[in-house]
């Protein structure tokens, strides 16, 4: 029966080129952007080295301290009263926030509060702001480097394409010891052959290359540094900054299981509200700011005053799945149109099938399998469309370090785009058409 | 005729109703991508107030410090000394917040019952001739503010004008972050950059020699090769000793800051574009496809004496009424995104957006339905009457 209504299907697609066309075109365009749409959020969300463990993860990147006292305020209205200005004023006695100060963590505060975290199985303490300029040749080559320690490489999981990551041994005694991007060290000394096992000058300090990472997937600011050190190798300032809680540290957390991130936040809570400040005269708040990678990411993109990053996941959902709804609509509605017209064409061949007893779903079930076929034949046409713009967009380095890739996950939401959007726009023409009398049928077709 | 077109519209009103809808939704899609654009192009255009061509700027870690006087002392020589280069025309220090960074820092301080917010930037007195600002009133700081009795105050020419204009300044002791006597206005600095709203700003004076001033700007003479920058750097590295600074070039920093807006500005337009065309293509090809269903009707019309031009017209004008209600209903929606104020966003940008949205459907509507309607003018009525 299917193989018919294929036939079928391709002899109508052949029938009337221009409406074909036009409807290909609408088709292909808009399954091309929701495929590459996908490849990007399967880039930034999904599981990739060095983020292949993310749904386990706790991030503590943010630390907020206030102050929060209780304070008179004042507040003057003034009013015009029979042509005299009059001062209206009211005092609230409540809790005031006069002063706020978020930043990340310092090595002190994770060093000494961070260690014991119920339900981590393993963390880890690095520092991804900083960044030096080396000059080679008269080039200049601006390097990110992540100080951390070495349970860093047991979290993210880079991809090494030469050499090992450096050890908790080499952690301990300031090992002069560096993992470079491939990109790095190309750009440093000139190919990735040669650097291993040399010297590169970082901070005036003279370090070998043990390890070469491939690039991240992504570029996740936290992550994509061209440089990884031991955090011992920083100024000692910054590790032993006398009891400063605030510093350029962040902490990520690795849980083995749903219950065990929950543990995680809740632990880092309850520190939250236990932990003494060290200046409770100008601070007398701490909290601490966790999120997941999703949360963390919605966070980066939609910031809300309260800084929660949960708010900032339900604006990301909203917006996005809005705007997407919106996108996808247009095409829709433009294809249901298209539909309705071209289906009407065909009432006399529908009239003489019901004519000859064919039940309605029998004839819904083939105007949308014909829609269907139209639909996979512009995703494919969509397909290479987004395969050709996405090596377009790879090559041109408009995203940065992000790498857009089809996957089999990105193919299978094709699928499924596809899919979904063939039922949803054959589906009112051809309910309409299957309901249609038999005798209007037979007879439109005169017109 | 009116009314005709609008009982021919309510009869078919099954059909019309999917073009209804498809319009008003590409009336706010439209709505959506232009009010975004407008608001870009238009901050787009407004003046930067300070130059970014050949002025470098280095960041300095000064943390910690632990021999203040050393460390002042270092500070001065290298301004010094990094003027002394052929190749550095001018110097400067400022504060944290430097052009075209994420930094920002503002207050607002109660003066008098006036509330005055501000953002807030440091500069030396050199600040200006580096970066190339216009003064339009008073002067800039010169080594006679060391010593002034309340500290002196530069601020934006936007700012004078929502809070000082028609007020004495020359004379007057303002409370902005402490008393502080203004001395001078300039006239426009986008600190933030391109496409960023100008917002109220004052500058804060400081010295060589201040710790707070950590970033050293440098306008070197045009023509400067690109190898210079070792140099200054060596210099810089041997003169703080340290290696944990940075140097930017301001240009570049602009340029990448300005792709940061254009890409999706230039995604966002191609998608609508793309949008359009299929709406436009889709439009063709249903009016392509009731006209040559409404043959019989167009031959009838003919004989009974209509004209070509009315044909068209009557094409055209069905189109058009279905298209203006969709547009019309958008509007209706759109309009409250100005009047509740939804967004911070001057309401003039949601305006232009509306009209260029609306003509540019309207321009479509009309290019699409017109040559199909000429089509149907076209038809022979003998032909069309004997079909039936």
């Amino acid at each position: 029966m299917f193989s018919n209504y294929l036939k079928l299907a391709i002899k109508v697609l052949g029938r009337r080129t221009f409406f074909t066309v036009i409807s290909l075109f609408g088709i292909s365009f808009t399954l091309m952007i929701l495929i590459l749409l996908s490849a990007y959020m399967d880039a930034e969300l999904g599981s990739h080295q060095p983020l292949s463990q993310k749904d386990q993860m706790i991030f503590l990147n943010r630390l907020m301290m206030t102050n929060e006292v209780i304070d008179t305020s004042y507040q003057i209205d003034t009013v015009m009263l029979d042509g005299v200005e009059v001062y209206d004023s009211t005092e609230v006695l409540d809790e005031n926030r006069n002063s706020v100060s978020i930043s990340s963590l310092g090595y002190y505060f994770c060093d000494n509060y961070l260690r014991d975290v119920a339900g981590a199985d393993i963390y880890s303490f690095y520092s991804p702001s900083f960044s030096y300029d080396i000059f080679v040749n008269g080039k200049k080559l601006s390097f990110d480097v992540v100080y951390s320690d070495a349970d860093f490489w047991n979290i993210y999981d880079y991809q090494f394409s030469n050499g090992r990551p450096f050890r908790q041994q080499e952690v301990d005694n300031q090992g002069q010891v560096v993992v470079l991007t491939e990109k790095a060290a190309q750009d440093y000394f000139g190919s990735m052959e040669a650097a291993m096992g040399e010297f590169i000058e970082i901070d005036g300090k003279q370090f070998e290359v043990i390890g070469l990472v491939k690039r991240p997937s992504n570029s996740k600011g936290f992550l994509s540094g061209q440089a990884f050190m031991p955090l011992t190798t920083l100024q000692p300032i910054y590790l032993d900054d006398d009891k400063n809680f605030q510093g350029p540290f962040e902490a990520v957390f690795l849980a083995s299981s749903a219950t065990g991130m929950n543990d995680i936040e809740q632990s880092i809570q309850q520190k939250a509200q236990q932990t003494a400040l060290p200046d409770p005269e100008n601070y007398n708040h701490l909290y601490l700011i966790t999120s997941d990678f999703f949360g963390r990411y919605a966070n980066s993109i939609f910031p809300n005053s309260d800084n929660d990053p949960e708010k900032s996941k339900r604006t990301f959902i909203l917006i996005g799945g809005g705007l997407l709804l919106l996108f996808i609509l247009l095409p829709t509605l433009n294809l249901i149109n298209l539909n309705v017209s071209r289906i009407m064409e065909r009432s006399a061949e529908i009239g003489v099938r019901k004519a000859f007893g064919a039940h309605s779903g029998s004839i819904l079930t083939q105007l949308l399998f014909e829609n269907i076929v139209l639909t996979f034949l512009g995703g494919a046409i969509g397909f290479v469309l987004a395969f050709i713009l996405l090596h377009l967009v790879n090559d041109s380095n408009i995203l940065g370090d992000t790498l857009l890739r089809i996957n089999y996950r990105v193919f299978g939401y094709s699928l499924l785009i596809c899919l979904a959007f063939g039922i949803i726009s054959g589906l009112l023409p051809a309910y309409r058409m299957s309901k249609i009398h038999i005798a209007n049928a037979i007879k439109q077709n005169n017109v | 005729m009116t009314r005709h077109i609008l009982r021919l519209i309510w009869n078919k009103k099954r059909s019309n109703a999917l073009l209804f809808l498809e319009i008003f939704f590409a009336f706010l899609i439209l709505f959506a991508v232009f009010t975004i654009v407008t608001r870009y192009m238009r901050m787009y255009q407004s003046p930067l107030g300070y130059q970014t061509e050949n002025i470098w700027i280095v960041h300095m870690n000064l943390d910690p410090v632990t021999d203040t006087v050393a460390t002042q002392d270092m500070k001065v020589r290298l301004k010094q000394e990094l003027k002394a280069l052929p190749e550095v025309q001018s110097a400067s220090y400022s504060g944290f917040v430097t052009p075209i960074s994420n930094s920002s820092w503002s207050t607002s301080s109660d003066d008098n019952g006036f509330e005055i917010s501000t953002h807030m930037m440091y500069g030396d007195p050199d600040y200006m001739e580096t970066m190339g600002i216009n003064l339009v009133q008073g002067r800039w700081f010169n080594e006679s503010d060391r010593d002034a009795r309340y500290e002196p105050l530069i601020i934006s020419k936007k700012l004078f004008d929502e809070s000082f204009e028609g007020r004495n300044i020359t004379d007057s002791i303002y409370n902005i972050n402490g008393e502080k006597r203004i001395i001078g206005v300039i006239d426009h600095f986008k600190y933030k950059g391109d496409f960023a709203e100008e917002v109220n700003l004052s500058f804060f004076y400081g010295e060589d020699k201040t710790l707070d001033l950590p970033n050293l700007h440098l306008r070197v003479a045009p023509g400067t090769p690109a190898a210079f920058e070792e140099e200054v750097n060596n210099l810089v590295a041997d003169i703080t000793k340290r290696n944990d600074f940075r140097i930017e070039h301001l240009q570049t920093t602009r340029e990448s800051r300005a792709r940061q807006v254009w890409i999706p500005i230039v995604a966002l337009l191609s998608i609508c574009g793309f949008l359009v065309i299929n709406v436009s293509m889709g439009l063709f090809g249903i009016l392509w496809y009731t006209i040559s269903k409404r043959r019989s009707e167009i031959g009838l019309r003919r004989t009974l004496g209509a004209s070509r031009s009315e044909i068209t017209l009557q094409f055209v004008g069905e189109i058009l009424a279905v298209c203006l209600s969709g547009i019309l209903l958008g509007i209706v929606f759109a309009v409250q995104l100005p009047l509740l104020n939804v967004f911070p966003i001057e309401a003039l940008n949601y305006y232009i957006a509306m009209g260029l949205s609306a003509t540019l459907i309207l321009i479509l509507v009309v290019a699409c339905s017109f040559y199909p309607s000429q089509q149907a003018a076209r038809i022979h009525p003998a032909l069309a009457l004997h079909e039936e």
